[in-house]
C-alpha cells in the first residue's frame, strides 16, 4: 500500500473517533448541564471546564461565568476551525482524507463521510444552539458510528482498513484517556462516575456487567480495565496491537518496531494491572501517562510507516 | 402535461429531437410521447433525486473561479440525447480513422518528418507549437502509439453533418460523467428507457485498462499499471479516482513516485514496488521538473529519462499536444490523405490561418461574425465569440492577434445543434456537442460512450463545464 495512502487511512480512523467522541461528549453534558441548578454555578463551571479539557484541547481556557458558557463551549468545541479538534474540523480532515484515498475506499464508505461533510457544513453555532445541540451532535456520532461499520462490513480487511482501525483504536484510546483526565469522582461521587460512564457510552453496558450503580473506582476500573468492553482502554490498546501485527506480519506477542514494542508494553500494563495501581497515584496521573505513550505511539507509527510524508493534511 | 414540441423560429440550427414541422424523429417519438405523459411536478421530483444523489456521491468538478476551488455539481440533464445506429457507425469510422491518423503523425513528426519534408504541412506551424517537445525526437513508444485516450469534440451543423472542432489528445476528460450519467438516470428515471435497447457504456474501464496493459515496456504481461494524478484540487479528481477504482489500479500524486536509476517506483508501506505503466492525467509541463516547469510540485523527478530509456511507458506519450494545437487542427484531413491515402469521413469547421496575412486581413475584418480561439487553450478560456462579443472584447483580441497571429485561429459560427432540455420545468431548445472517446493500442476502439454537453444558458453556444455547460446522458442505440 501507498505510504499516503496508509497516512490517509490512519488520519481518517482518527478523526472519524474524535468526531464521534467530541460529539457525544458535548451531548452527554448538555444533557447534564440542563438538570443542574442555578444556584450552584461552580458545579456548571466545573462541568464545562472538563468538557473543554476533554472535547477543546484548551486546559487553560476561561469559562465565562454566566451563562454564556454553554454556547461559548458549543462554538469552541463544535465550529472553531481554529480548534483542530472541533467537530467541524475533524469533519474536514476526515473527508479531506477520505478524498485523497477516494479510490481506495468503497462507495458505502465515501458516500456516508460525504453527506455528513455536506450536513456539517450547512450548520451553524447559532442554528444548532436554537435547535438544540442535541439533534447535531447525535447525528453527528450516529453517522461517525455509521463510517466504522460501515468500512467494517465493505472494505476488504487488507492494510488499508488495518490503518484504519489502528487510527480508530488509538484515537479512541486517546479520547477515553483525555475523559478519565477530565473528570473527579473524587468530588461528586456517583454522579460523576455516571457522567464518566455516560461519555464513554458505558452506563448501560457498566450496569449489565456489575449489576449495581458506581461506587468508588468502579467506573473508572471499567473504563480503563474492561476486557471485553470496546471503549475501554484495555480493550483499544488489544485491537490496536492487532491491527499493527496484521500490517507487520509478525506474530503477536513479538515486535519488529518501535510502534509494536510500545504496544506490547502498553499491552501488558492494562492485562496485568489492578485498579488500586490506578487510584494510588490518582486517576489523572494515570490517564495522562496513558496519554503521553499514546502521543508517542503514534509518533512511531507515522515514522515506521510514512516517513517524510507527515506535513500532510492532518489534524494535531 | 409537460409540453414536448419545438420552437418554430428556431429554424436556424438543427434540432435533434424534432423535424422542422415539429413532429419528433423517429428514433426520439417514444422518449417525446414518455415525457409527454408526465407532469412537471413527477418530473420535477426525478430531477431533484437524481441531483441529490450525485451531490452525495460527490460527483463533481472544481470551479477555478475563487481561490477556494469550489466543488460543484456538473449540472446534469435528464431529457437523454440519443444517437441512431447510423449515425453512431458514421461516427465512429470518421474517429477511427482521425485517431489513427494523428498517431501516425505524431510518430512522423517525432522522427523521420517526411510530412514535413514533403510540403504538406509547414514547418513553422510544427516547430512554433507550445506542445511540441523536441525532448521526444527520436524516442520510440511501445508500439508506436502516442495518442491511447483521445477525446473528439463534433458539433452538428444546420445541415445534420458532423463536424469535428477539435481534437484532445492530451489528457481528455469527460468519460466519468458518461459513467455516472447513465447510472444516474437508470436509477432515478427508469421509465425513459422503457422502449429503448440503448449500448451499455459501464466495460469503458475495462477497455481503457485492456490498453492499458497491451502498451506496458517489452511487452510485459503483468505490467503494474498507475494513475497519477495532480491530487484533490484538480478539476477532474473525481474522475481520477472513478476510473483508478473501476480498473482496481493505484491511484497516485507526484510525491508517491520516484526514479532511481531510470526505473519509476512506487512509496509503499513495504518499500518500493516498480511501475510500468503510468496513465497520467497530468500535463506535460508538470511531468518532470527537470524537463519541464522547474517549480512544478505535481511532478517526478528523473520520469523523462525513465520513460526515454523505455523503462516506463506514460499514456498519452508525451508530446502529443502537438496534434491538437488548433494551428494544427486544420491540416488534420491532409495528414489523413497522406498516412492513409484516404479521404476524411469527418470534415473539419473552415479555419483561417492568423499567420497568412490575406486570411489574418479577412480576420481582423470579420471579428463581429467569427468565433476566435487561442490556438492552445482549451475548457472554454481564451475565446472570442464575435457576434456576441462587446466592441472593446473584439479590439482586445484585434490587438492580440496582431501582436501574435500564431497564437489565434477563427472559424465561422456554427450553428450548434440543439436539443430540448429541461429549464425551470419547461422544455427548451439548448445547444449541444458530442465527446466520444477513442481507445488506441493495436487498433483504434470507439466505445459506445460519448459525453453529450449543453449549454444552459439561453442562446449560448458554448458548453464548456467552466462557462455554464451541463450534460445529457447520451444513449447510442442498438442496430
Amino acid at each position: 500500500m501507498l505510504s499516503r495512502v496508509a497516512e490517509s487511512f490512519f488520519w481518517l480512523g482518527r478523526n472519524i473517533e474524535r468526531a464521534e467522541a467530541v460529539a457525544r461528549i458535548l451531548d452527554v453534558n448538555y444533557s447534564r448541564a440542563m438538570e443542574l441548578s442555578a444556584r450552584r454555578p461552580a458545579r456548571a463551571e466545573r462541568l464545562w471546564r472538563s468538557v473543554m479539557e476533554c472535547a477543546g484541547f484548551r486546559p487553560n481556557a476561561s469559562i465565562p461565568a454566566d451563562g454564556r458558557a454553554a454556547i461559548e463551549c458549543l462554538s469552541h468545541c463544535a465550529f472553531d476551525q481554529k480548534n483542530p479538534s472541533s467537530i467541524m474540523s475533524t469533519v474536514r480532515i476526515a473527508r479531506s482524507n477520505a478524498l485523497g484515498i477516494r479510490s481506495e475506499l468503497t462507495m458505502e464508505v465515501w458516500e456516508t463521510i460525504n453527506v455528513l461533510y455536506l450536513y456539517v457544513e450547512r450548520q451553524n453555532v447559532r442554528g444548532v444552539a436554537r435547535e438544540g445541540p442535541s439533534k447535531f451532535m447525535r447525528r453527528v456520532r450516529d453517522w461517525m458510528q455509521a463510517v466504522g461499520g460501515i468500512a467494517d462490513s465493505t472494505m476488504t480487511h487488507g492494510d488499508g482498513w488495518n490503518f484504519l482501525q489502528a487510527g480508530r483504536f488509538l484515537e479512541r484510546a486517546y479520547m477515553t484517556a483525555r475523559v478519565l483526565e477530565a473528570v473527579d469522582i473524587s468530588l461528586e461521587g456517583w454522579r460523576e462516575s455516571q457522567r464518566l460512564l455516560e461519555m464513554c457510552c458505558a452506563s448501560v453496558p457498566f450496569v449489565q456487567a456489575s449489576h449495581r450503580s458506581p461506587e468508588a473506582y468502579d467506573a473508572v476500573e471499567f473504563i480503563a480495565l474492561s476486557p471485553d468492553f470496546p471503549r475501554s482502554l484495555r480493550f483499544c490498546v488489544r485491537e490496536l496491537d492487532t491491527a499493527m501485527h496484521r500490517i507487520s506480519g509478525n506474530p503477536e506477542g513479538t515486535y519488529g518496531s518501535p510502534a509494536e514494542r510500545r504496544l506490547g508494553r502498553l499491552r501488558a500494563l492494562f492485562d496485568f494491572t489492578s485498579i488500586d495501581e490506578i487510584a494510588l497515584p490518582g486517576v489523572r496521573v494515570f490517564a495522562s501517562n496513558v496519554r503521553r505513550e499514546l502521543e508517542l505511539l503514534s509518533h512511531d507509527i507515522e515514522h515506521s510507516y510514512f516517513p517524510r510524508l507527515a506535513a500532510a493534511a492532518v489534524g494535531a | 402535461m409537460l409540453e414536448v414540441t419545438t420552437d418554430a423560429t428556431s429554424s436556424l440550427h438543427l434540432d435533434e429531437m424534432f423535424e422542422p414541422d415539429g413532429t419528433p424523429r423517429p428514433a426520439y417519438a417514444a422518449l417525446a410521447a414518455t415525457l409527454n405523459g408526465l407532469d412537471p411536478e413527477e418530473i420535477e421530483a426525478h430531477v431533484q433525486a437524481i441531483n441529490t444523489a450525485l451531490l452525495q456521491r460527490g460527483v463533481t468538478f472544481t470551479v477555478y473561479a475563487d481561490d477556494a476551488g469550489t466543488e460543484r455539481v456538473f449540472p446534469f440533464d435528464v431529457v437523454p440525447r440519443i444517437l441512431t445506429a447510423s449515425e453512431w457507425t458514421g461516427i465512429e469510422r470518421g474517429i477511427e480513422q482521425r485517431v489513427l491518423a494523428l498517431n501516425f503523425f505524431l510518430q512522423d513528426v517525432y522522427h523521420e518528418q517526411r510530412i514535413l519534408r514533403e510540403g504538406r504541412i509547414p514547418r513553422e506551424v510544427v516547430y512554433s507549437s507550445k506542445h511540441f517537445c523536441r525532448e521526444m525526437i527520436g524516442v520510440d513508444v511501445p508500439r508506436n502509439a502516442y495518442v491511447h485516450i483521445a477525446g473528439i469534440d463534433l458539433i452538428r451543423d444546420p445541415s445534420g453533418e458532423f463536424l469535428v472542432l477539435e481534437d484532445n489528445c492530451r489528457t481528455p476528460s469527460g468519460i466519468s460523467y458518461v459513467l455516472e450519467n447513465r447510472d444516474a438516470l437508470k436509477r432515478g428515471f427508469p421509465a425513459l428507457f422503457r422502449d429503448y435497447a440503448v449500448r451499455a457504456v459501464d466495460d469503458y474501464p475495462t477497455r481503457l485498462l485492456g490498453v492499458l496493459r497491451s502498451i506496458a515496456p517489452g511487452g510485459n504481461e503483468q505490467p503494474n499499471i498507475v494513475l497519477l494524478t495532480p491530487g484533490i484540487y484538480n478539476s477532474a479528481y473525481f474522475e481520477h479516482t472513478l476510473l483508478a477504482r473501476r480498473m482496481g489500479v493505484e491511484l497516485v500524486e507526484g510525491r508517491d513516485l520516484l526514479v532511481a536509476d531510470n526505473v519509476v517506483y512506487l512509496r509503499t508501506t513495504r518499500g518500493l514496488r516498480k511501475v510500468d505503466v503510468i496513465y497520467r492525467r497530468v500535463d506535460d509541463d508538470y511531468l518532470d521538473p527537470l524537463y519541464f516547469q522547474h517549480d512544478s510540485v505535481l511532478g517526478v523527478t528523473g520520469l523523462m529519462n525513465a520513460y526515454r530509456a523505455g523503462n516506463v511507458n506514460l499514456a498519452n506519450a508525451i508530446g502529443t499536444g502537438v496534434a491538437d494545437d488548433k494551428a494544427v487542427y486544420r491540416f488534420v484531413p491532409d495528414m489523413i490523405r497522406f498516412y492513409l491515402d484516404e479521404e476524411p469521413l469527418l470534415h473539419n469547421v473552415p479555419t483561417y490561418d492568423c499567420t497568412d496575412p490575406a486570411q489574418r486581413d479577412h480576420v481582423l475584418g470579420h471579428l463581429d461574425q467569427l468565433v476566435v480561439k487561442n490556438a492552445n487553450a482549451s475548457g472554454g478560456y481564451g475565446m472570442l465569440m464575435g457576434p456576441f462579443a462587446s466592441n472593446e472584447e473584439r479590439q482586445a483580441f484585434r490587438r492580440q492577434i496582431e501582436a501574435s497571429p500564431r497564437e489565434f485561429i477563427a472559424q465561422p459560427l456554427v450553428e450548434l445543434s440543439s436539443s430540448p432540455t429541461l429549464i425551470d420545468g419547461v422544455l427548451k431548445p439548448r445547444r449541444v456537442d458530442l465527446r466520444p472517446f477513442a481507445l488506441f493500442a493495436t487498433k483504434v476502439e470507439v466505445p459506445p460512450a460519448a459525453l453529450t454537453r449543453v449549454a444552459l444558458r439561453e442562446g449560448s453556444l458554448v458548453v464548456n463545464s467552466s462557462q455554464g455547460g451541463g450534460s445529457k446522458d447520451t444513449w447510442v442505440l442498438q442496430g
